[in-house]
């Protein structure tokens, strides 16, 4: 490329400074390299970079026609589309902020999610999303111009009074935007260079586990940064395969997919639908990949589910070969080198297990997998690394992109998160809580002035994790300064930490685990569906519901053994003595666990304050009168007997 | 567990419907075509002249048959009589300097076009009574030949088949026939896999499940099984005349009576009814576990020192092939094709037991 093609916004280093100057150098030096990727109607659909630019100019014409204007912010719902993405670094060429919010939000948080900056526009990936934002507009006036992806089942819409007034589709305001640039031959230069470093490029909100969720800006000066700075510490890599299918809300997607797809142009894969992610997964066979720690459990207990009803041979050679292979796994972490009859049975285990899972799941060709979110279980974590797959993980929060720390190959060790990466120092308050400061952090919360300070303290983000930091830099994440919490006899205890080692079983999909002040440990367990119901079938037990499963003597019985194991690793006075089955999963809809799938402890205690009581009277079982919400937003109750058992300590 | 799919994602229609979008499908079938071109410098030429030779013209003869019963689900018991026609045709035209490519299509026209007649029974009878009809066209076109000097130069005469040529290289060596047999053996495979893909293939298979059905459905019963009758004769005639051309080098009535038709028939059942793989399956077994078993028993009664009556000697090869024949059947009604792709199966779900979401 000749030198005068460097025409958009650089850094003192060269690299683009924004999101919009990383799509103008891709279009200009990758411009027939494919940027998005989207299974549609069943084949992979593609865009080149030039294509992808020319298609978000014409929408950021289009939008400036809607009223789109410098420092406005303009709500999206929906999954991952690539006209989503499109949108939002539209709304950034035009210095606009792009506020993603989660697909399946309730009305009442999409109202909270939506107050900062009072968004007048609206884009909608289909007909589901259009009736919420109607609904939105119709408790808050707001947004006027919904613009929707998807028009099927639209139709009837447009004209009809007053939900149709000021509903457009993408389609329309594309080609709007493409005739305005054919006609104002400068406003394509506008367009590509307005975009400054400071500029927001996201409005995301935190999970809100504790309250309100609150606005996070990020600038293209943090995703920029932080990208580059990770890509030198080897975490991107130039033109990755990347798997878009993570929530467009959670920084995790803006992070590692949008940001890290546009500055290190990468190719954008997106599936088809939520239900057929798997199959697309495997089909995309991405080389970074990026999930939750459950999605790393849910995957672990497909594959253990998929070998349990295996045929005897295959079984009997995965019952050979896997063991060996977490064995071979855990010494190496320790530091050992394996001995050569080692060598030859993991050889052989590669070959005849190893590698045909990994192609299973679709990360035969990844190698860069990164956990992180929340603390992924060991067991989980080893099952993966000897399968293959080099998952490491990663510590970072929405304020920074995400990206603070990461684990590097060769140091990986079982406790830590990694080294922080290039460009971000962390240090410890005398309190032990972690704060970071690099080019990534972001520069205080929207509209709130007195949280930012407070957690900006001394040019410094608080993170609000405990923490300490080893001699060889390596960092440990001890759990939320908050959420360290005391029994009774005073034993020091992260709740989290044991939850998480009672989901590595398959048939555990939700615990919440009591005991801070009290004498004693217990335990609210939602069991997994799936997993217990395809165990009971296979036993002969015959059952109605999730309710019905779950209160079954041999279910019960079936999950005492799963929290005696995990008894069996705790210390004396934080084993579980009692525990109950609880009628139905914990779900987000009723605000028992965030749409991350967080805990919201103080939730579950007043929800279940009856059952905790009746955990630590003693009692052989609780009626419990479960308040339950109809979609239709009606309350309705039912009431159920649950069966409370005793662990063996 | 040999099989990848992760990674294979198609950006058109077209792709997606490619005939081995599985790696390992694809280097499977590369791997045996290389070993069949490579095959007359690896091997003796007893194997590739008396084995290969026989079995790439034997399997191809049966994929003719198979496009009329797997394919379309008419019977069909005549079917030597077909290649018989070919064969004699093509061989009269060479006779009279007609050159081979010529010849052969001709063969092959021929075929069609008395094998349609036969095939017309089609439209009025089925299974057992069209069994019957194309057993009749078995009988009279024998007849017919033998009693027509003309054609077969006499009841006991051998018909010698001149030497051919073939774009211009000539057939009389054993290397140049049997690349000659390949090459027709793989354009009649082409032509069967790609069949299947087509409206005409998909009419068959309707055909095929009810004939009725597949009217109400639009598709013309008359039209489609003439044109089943036509292309399977066709293919007939055409391998026919390979086969008096380059593998019996003469012909004579006797050696197209029902016995080539029955062998045939076995094949394409043996190999699987419908399946592309199963006819080289069948005409494998068909053509060879008589003689493998053959040499098995006479080197185990001579190994153990056992004298065997005469009698039983010559019939016990025949009494083992049959219970093969039936085992296999028993043991898989879809034939060996289905047996191998069952074990495809095995490994391309490795190392679960089904195909999972």
């Amino acid at each position: 490329m000749s030198m005068q093609a460097i025409s958009w916004a650089t850094a003192p280093d060269g690299a683009p400074a924004t999101l919009v100057a990383a799509l103008h150098r891709n279009a200009a030096q990758f411009g027939t390299r494919i940027a998005f990727r989207e299974r549609k109607f069943g084949i992979w659909q593609q865009q080149t970079w030039a294509e992808v630019l020319e298609e978000i100019l014409a929408l950021a014409a289009g939008f400036e026609s809607h009223g789109l204007t410098a420092g406005a912010v303009m709500t999206l719902i929906g999954d991952n589309r690539p006209r989503l993405y499109y949108s939002m670094l539209a709304a950034n060429m035009l210095r606009a902020i792009p506020s993603p919010a989660y697909p399946d939000i309730p009305l009442e948080e999409l109202i909270a999610a939506t107050k900062h900056g009072a968004p007048l526009l609206a884009i909608a990936e289909d007909q589901e999303q259009v009736d919420k934002l109607l609904e939105l507009r119709e408790a808050t006036g707001r947004p006027e111009v919904i613009a929707f992806d998807d028009d099927r089942g639209l139709r009837g819409y447009e004209g009809q009074s007053p939900g149709g007034q000021g509903l457009v589709s993408l389609d329309s305001v594309s080609e709007a935007g493409r005739k305005r640039l054919a006609e104002e031959p400068e406003l394509r230069a506008r367009l590509l260079s307005v975009a400054r470093p400071e500029d927001i490029a996201i409005l995301l909100h935190s999970s809100g586990t504790t309250g309100v969720p609150k606005g996070i800006p990020l600038s293209h000066g943090n995703a920029a940064r932080g990208v580059l700075n990770a890509a030198a510490s080897g975490y991107f890599r130039q033109h990755d395969e990347l798997f878009a299918y993570l929530p467009i809300a959670w920084v995790g997607d803006f992070a590692f997919i949008i940001s890290a797809g546009v500055m290190m142009a990468g190719v954008i894969n997106i599936p088809e639908r939520q239900e057929t992610v798997l199959p697309d997964l495997r089909a995309a066979a991405p080389t970074f990949y990026l999930a939750a720690p459950r999605a790393w459990d849910q995957m672990l207990t497909r594959i253990q589910v998929g070998m349990q009803e295996s045929t005897p041979l295959k079984r009997k050679l995965f019952d050979f070969f896997m063991p060996r292979a977490v064995e071979l796994e855990k010494k190496r972490l320790a530091g050992g080198s394996p001995t050569f009859s080692e060598r030859v049975v993991d050889w052989f285990g590669d070959k005849i297990i190893r590698a045909p899972l990994r192609d299973w799941i679709g990360l035969a060709r990844c190698d860069r997998a990164y956990t992180g979110g929340e603390a992924l279980g060991e067991d989980t974590f080893i099952f993966f690394r000897a399968l293959g797959i080099k998952l490491k993980q990663f510590y970072g929060q929405t304020e920074t992109c995400a990206l603070t720390a990461a684990q590097q190959e060769g140091h990986v060790k079982l406790h830590t998160v990694g080294r922080p990466m290039q460009g971000v120092e962390v240090k410890l308050s005398d309190e032990g809580e972690i704060l970071v400061r690099s080019p990534s952090v972001f520069s205080g919360y929207f509209d709130d002035p007195e949280s930012s300070a407070k957690s900006l303290t001394g040019g410094w983000l608080h993170t609000g994790d405990a923490g300490r930091i080893e001699d060889d830099g390596e960092l440990v994440v001890l759990g939320r300064v908050s959420e360290i919490v005391h029994t009774a006899k005073g034993e020091r205890y992260i709740p989290n930490f044991i939850e998480n080692r009672l989901k590595f079983s398959p048939f555990i999909r939700n615990v919440a685990v009591m005991g801070a002040g009290r004498d004693m440990l217990t335990a609210i367990i939602c069991i997994d569906f799936d997993a217990v119901g395809h165990w009971a079938e296979e036993r002969a037990i015959s059952y109605t519901s999730y309710a019905d499963l779950s209160q079954k003597p041999q279910v019960h019985a079936l999950i005492g053994t799963v929290v005696e194991h995990v008894n069996s690793i705790q210390p004396e006075g934080l084993r579980i003595r009692r525990f109950v089955n609880l009628h139905k999963d914990f779900d987000a809809d009723d605000g028992e666990i965030t749409r991350t799938r967080k805990l919201r402890r103080n939730v579950i205690e007043t929800n279940y304050a009856v059952l905790i009581d009746a955990l630590y009277a003693g009692d052989q079982e609780c009626t419990y009168r479960a308040v339950i919400a109809y979609e239709n937003g009606e309350k309705g109750e039912i009431v159920r007997r649950l069966v409370i058992s005793e662990a063996k300590p | 567990m040999f099989y990848r799919r992760s990674g294979i994602r198609h950006t058109r229609y077209q792709s997606e419907r490619q005939l081995f979008p599985l790696g390992f499908d694809r280097f499977l079938i590369l791997s045996v075509l290389a070993v069949l071109l490579a095959a007359p410098f690896l091997f003796d030429r007893l194997y590739v002249t008396g084995y290969l030779l026989p079995w790439l013209i034997w399997s191809s003869a049966a994929l003719g048959l198979n496009l009329l019963m797997g394919g379309a689900g008419q019977v069909h018991l005549g079917y030597g009589a077909v290649m018989a026609m070919g064969a004699y045709g093509s061989v009269h035209l060479m006779r009279f300097g007609a050159p081979l490519e010529l010849a052969m299509i001709a063969g092959g026209l021929i075929s069609a076009s008395v094998g349609i007649i036969f095939g017309a029974a089609a439209l009025r009878v089925k299974g057992i009574y069209l069994a019957m009809a194309t057993l009749a066209m078995q009988s009279i076109v024998d007849f017919v030949i033998s009693q027509t000097p003309a054609i077969s130069g006499g009841a006991l005469a051998t018909l010698q088949a001149p030497p051919a040529r073939f774009l211009g290289i000539s057939l009389s060596g054993e290397r140049e026939t049997y690349y000659f047999a390949l090459l027709v053996c793989a354009v009649i495979t082409l032509f069967m896999l790609n069949v299947r893909r087509t409206s005409f293939g998909r009419a068959l298979a309707a055909i095929r499940e009810k004939d009725y059905a597949a009217e109400i459905l639009g598709i013309s019963t008359l039209r489609y099984k003439l044109m089943a009758f036509w292309v399977s004769s066709f293919i007939g005639g055409v391998v026919g005349s390979v086969l008096a051309i380059c593998y019996l080098r003469a012909v004579s009535p006797d050696q197209f009576h029902l016995d080539l038709s029955i062998q045939i028939l076995a094949m394409v059942i043996v190999g699987g009814l419908g399946s592309v793989l199963g006819p080289f399956f069948g005409a494998a077994l068909v053509l060879f576990a008589p003689i493998l078993i053959n040499n098995a028993l006479g080197s185990a009664f001579s190994t153990f020192g056992m004298t065997v009556p005469i009698d039983l000697r010559a019939h016990l090869p025949l009494v083992a092939y049959g219970a093969l024949v039936i085992g296999f059947l028993l043991y898989e009604p879809y034939g060996l094709a289905k047996i191998y792709s069952n074990v495809r199966t095995y490994l391309l779900v490795w190392p679960f037991r089904h195909a999972q979401r």
